[in-house]
């Protein structure tokens, strides 16, 4: 019996079939220990959002299993998987998806009555979790009059709201200058040390590596080893060496993401040299 | 909350009010109609109509009793008094244009006649009293030459509120349209005064004379709406189902380009745990609150569409009935209920992961 507050077991995504079939997903296995941040980084196009969101209770998967205390949420019923969503998970979005026409308390509100908690309680626990968040004074407006460091922090009480054993964040810092970033990347890990909560954060952003206990590469629908990573020497991203684009210089080749990034760095001449890899472990 | 664009609730609200001030309108204007066309009934000192066995109404029918059966009626316990009529129709003919009429044929000084002379005096042989509403709209006054069964006859008053949007009523006498018919010793009806219960001397007189049918005011006045009503019925429900499938229409695209704005947010909401029962909710809600608005909208419009129209044109009365106000409010919540179909089938296929992609 494991204590894993989100475990995925052989975790598949196919789309289409015959000839149109993508796997988007290919047997991925992860575990997340209450209190643990694990940061997923991929380049575009790697399964990314596809796993987050079969994590999230959002996408069924071709096959595998995602138990989330102990229970597997694949064979939950589509009915009862927004219930699911509600209690179980807390979502932190890049476009931060705040309710337009609500208010930063009503937004968070919203969360809580979808939970069934309703009305006073409702309103004073919300109001609890902004002020906890350092939006005591910003209660009443909406999310066109907020900055995006605090509406990502609407986003964050909204995602505590209902105590959820999971947090899944997509790109949280994504569209935030590196001052909020760092600050929204601080909330997330103390969430997870103070609450011990699960975190899981989707990310292309390296200042995240900072807070995560774990850093998990994810490319062509499957985990790879970090140790093996290259880092592109031009945007930073991790680059699995096998097929990237690379140039030989001073006897040595550096890796990259793209030939956009490999054509660059050539314009710019010569003198540098690849990054190290990441570091990191896999499960 | 998927109203949160102004302009298209106020699009949606103001469309479903077009549509149901159509409809109450057109209701009102028929409701009003009917009551003129069972005027001279309900204005009639007469608590009981005798006609032909078998004729039930005035409109759309042929009545003919002979005048003896007025005697006859007279020595009946609880007659006060019995007065045969003429009935007939045709044109109004004026130089200044024609008009559809009732032509009553009654003793002057009697009771068959106008009840109310606003100028001049009951016909004498080659007169008639004609409506002010019809003799303003044909430029006549007292002392014209006015044509009617291809007989010419001089105004000699005019009474009032026997002019409604579909004909008018002229009143000659009784002598003149019987030989204007050629119907000697026939009337149409006869009325009659009673000194009791109206029906009973209704009941009395069926059983006391073969051959006739006789109704209190209030049945035959009933029966005189229902026949008018019976054929407009169709007309009727084809404008109101024009109407309300205009509401329809309104309703359902406005609901529709709503959602469609607002799929981000709704699929949000979905992922954020609001299952297919909440979002239909909320659409139909939205639906609810945009039908209901436009119908306390379009009440005070058609009660006040009905005042202009009654300063404006004395002769169309748009009366708004409770039964009209019922029918527009039932066919409001059917709108609302069946325009939110295609919407919340949209919003029911709204995929929650959308939230994960970025918003082009």
């Amino acid at each position: 019996m494991t204590n894993a507050a989100l475990t995925a077991n052989h975790l598949d995504k196919t789309y289409g079939e015959g000839t149109t079939e993508v796997h988007a997903v290919r047997a991925v296995d992860l575990e997340v220990q209450p209190g643990e941040v694990v940061l997923i980084m991929g380049p575009s196009g790697s399964g990314k959002t596809t796993l987050l969101s079969m994590l999230g209770a959002m996408l069924r998967p071709s096959s595998g299993q995602i138990l989330v205390g102990g229970a597997d949420i694949t064979a939950i019923p589509e009915s009862r998987l927004p219930k699911l969503r509600a209690t179980t998970f807390g979502f932190v979005f890049q476009d931060f998806n705040l309710l337009g026409p609500l208010t930063a308390v009503e937004n968070v509100e919203f969360a809580l009555n979808l939970a069934g908690v309703t009305g006073h309680q409702a309103r004073t626990r919300a109001g609890g979790l902004l002020t906890d968040l350092g939006l005591g004074d910003r209660l009443s407006f909406r999310p066109d009059k907020l900055s995006g460091g605090e509406k990502q922090r609407v986003a964050i009480a909204r995602a505590l709201a209902n105590q959820p054993p999971v947090i899944l964040a997509d790109e949280p810092t994504a569209n935030l200058d590196s001052k909020i970033g760092r600050e929204i990347a601080r909330f997330l890990r103390r969430i997870a040390t103070e609450e011990k909560r699960a975190v899981v954060i989707v990310s292309h952003d390296t200042r995240l590596r900072d807070v995560a206990d774990r850093i998990l590469w994810l490319e062509d629908g499957a985990f790879r080893d970090l140790q093996t990573m290259s880092t592109d020497p031009v945007c930073g991203m991790s680059v699995d060496p096998q097929g990237a684009p690379h140039l030989q210089i001073d006897g040595g080749t550096v890796y990259f993401c793209s030939n956009g990034c490999r054509d660059e760095y050539a314009l710019a001449g010569a003198g540098r040299h690849a990054a190290p890899a990441p570091q990191g472990n896999m499960r | 909350m998927l109203f949160t664009d102004r302009r298209r609730a106020l699009l949606g609200v103001a469309g479903v009010v077009i549509a149901l001030v159509m409809a109450l309108t057109l209701d009102g204007i028929f409701a009003g109609t009917t009551r003129q066309v069972s005027r001279y009934i309900d204005t009639s000192p007469a608590d009981v109509f005798v006609s032909q066995e078998g004729v039930r109404t005035i409109h759309m029918a042929i009545s003919v009793v002979p005048v003896a059966v007025a005697d006859e009626i007279r020595q009946l316990p609880g007659v006060d008094w019995a007065e045969p009529i003429l009935f007939s129709s045709d044109a109004l003919r004026t130089p200044g244009g024609r008009r559809p009429s009732y032509v009553i044929g009654y003793e002057p000084g009697g009771q068959g006649g106008p009840q109310t002379l606003v100028e001049g005096r009951d016909p004498d042989a080659g007169e008639m009293v004609i409506d002010d509403s019809a003799a303003t709209a044909l430029d006549i006054v007292v002392g014209d030459q006015v044509e009617v069964l291809g007989a010419a006859w001089t105004v000699s008053g005019l009474t009032t509120g026997m002019t409604s949007i579909v004909n008018t009523s002229v009143y000659v006498t009784f002598d003149d349209l019987a030989t204007v018919l050629g119907s000697p010793g026939v009337a149409s009806y006869i009325l009659i005064g009673t000194e009791g219960d109206p029906g009973a001397v209704a009941n009395s007189i069926e059983a006391a004379i073969p051959g006739v049918e006789s109704q209190t005011r209030t049945r035959f006045s009933a029966e005189e709406r229902s026949v008018v009503r019976e054929m407009s019925t169709d007309l009727l429900n084809i404008m109101s189902l024009a109407a309300l499938l205009v509401g329809l229409a309104v309703i359902g695209l406005v609901l529709y380009a709503t959602v469609l704005s607002r799929l981000r947010e709704i699929g949000v909401m979905k992922a954020l745990g609001l299952g297919r029962i909440g979002v239909s909710r909320l659409v139909l809600i939205q639906a609810m609150w945009t039908v209901m608005t436009a119908f306390v909208l379009a009440v005070a419009a058609t009660f006040g569409i009905g005042a202009i129209v009654a300063a404006v044109a004395p002769d169309i009365d748009v009366v708004v009935e409770t039964g009209s106000l019922l029918r527009a409010g039932i066919g409001s919540i059917i709108v609302a209920a069946v325009g939110v179909i295609l919407p919340v089938i949209r919003v029911w296929r709204v995929d929650p992961a959308t939230v994960f992609r970025r918003p082009s």
